[in-house]
């Protein structure tokens, strides 16, 4: 029904491990389901290194199995715009946060989605996928409803810009 | 796509550390300078868990098929589909199931 854009100008992540609260503002980016039955995929991740020194970071795509709740909101910095304007508008929207009210967003420990290891001193990734590869979530429940795209231990995390294109349906 | 011909870049040691946490075909692949320069590889999404599978070029092994859905699979659902007889559910039926579930669950609401 016409791909978004959210993207997040400039971040330094904070590692976080699996099944622990994503603290507001520390990643760059999450979507949960406008309701319980809203399908999206992901259709290109892309991270941008930003450092001034190198910094190897584990960047990870993944479901979440905590959600988040309360009021979900997002910092000035991440914005979520549709691809094209003249694309029609859901009447239900995918959730783009980085700040949860309540339950923070806890990255699942089994369902890993796609590892995003760069150098963030100058470092790009970029992953893209054809339509019957790419990543499906549906409704707004632990464990399918929510993805957070947030910083894994084990690295050292550097500043950095994000899009993430996705296609709510 | 990861390109660090601008950059330093990441070890393989790095890249080694990383595939012992998170599963290994998941991750860069090691002896081929992956994190060091301009690494472009095809990847499939695993059928069963959606997890994006890096095509290793100097990968050896079998890689994991699922006859059921006639897709690749990740290693971990290859063992896991192993040990329960071959049994395939693909993701898109996982999902489907979730939404019937909630369609059910308004349907119950509204009597």
């Amino acid at each position: 029904m016409g791909k978004r854009i959210a993207s997040y100008t400039t971040l330094t992540p904070t590692a976080t491990a699996d099944t622990t609260n994503l603290v507001d503002s520390t990643y760059p980016v999450a979507f949960q389901g406008g309701n319980a039955t809203q399908r999206w995929n992901i259709v290109e991740v892309y991270l941008g290194g930003q450092a001034g020194a190198s910094t190897p970071s584990i960047m990870l795509l993944s479901f979440d199995s905590q959600v988040g709740t309360g009021s979900l909101t997002a910092d000035a910095a991440l914005t979520d715009v549709v691809n094209d304007g003249s694309a029609g508008l859901l009447a239900t929207v995918v959730k783009v946060f980085n700040k949860a009210a309540t339950n923070k967003p806890q990255r699942d420990v089994a369902r890993h989605l796609a590892n995003l290891s760069f150098n963030a001193f100058g470092g790009v990734v970029r992953l893209n996928w054809p339509l019957d590869q790419q990543f499906v979530a549906v409704g707004n429940a632990a464990s399918f409803g929510e993805m957070s795209l947030s910083a894994f231990t084990g690295g050292t995390t550097g500043l950095q810009g994000t899009h993430v294109i996705y296609e709510p349906f | 796509m990861v390109d660090h011909r601008g950059s330093p870049g990441i070890s393989d040691d790095f890249i080694h550390k990383a595939s012992q946490i998170l599963p290994a075909d998941t991750c860069l692949p090691l002896g081929m300078n992956a994190g060091r320069s301009l690494f472009e590889a095809p990847t499939v999404s695993c059928s069963h868990c959606q997890a994006m599978v890096i095509i290793n070029p100097l990968r050896n092994r079998e890689r994991g098929y699922c006859s059921g859905c006639d897709r690749y699979i990740c290693d971990n659902c290859t063992e896991i589909r192993s040990l329960n007889g071959g049994q395939c559910k693909t993701f898109r039926q996982l999902a489907d199931e979730i939404v019937e579930a909630a369609l059910k669950a308004e349907s119950i609401k509204e009597i």
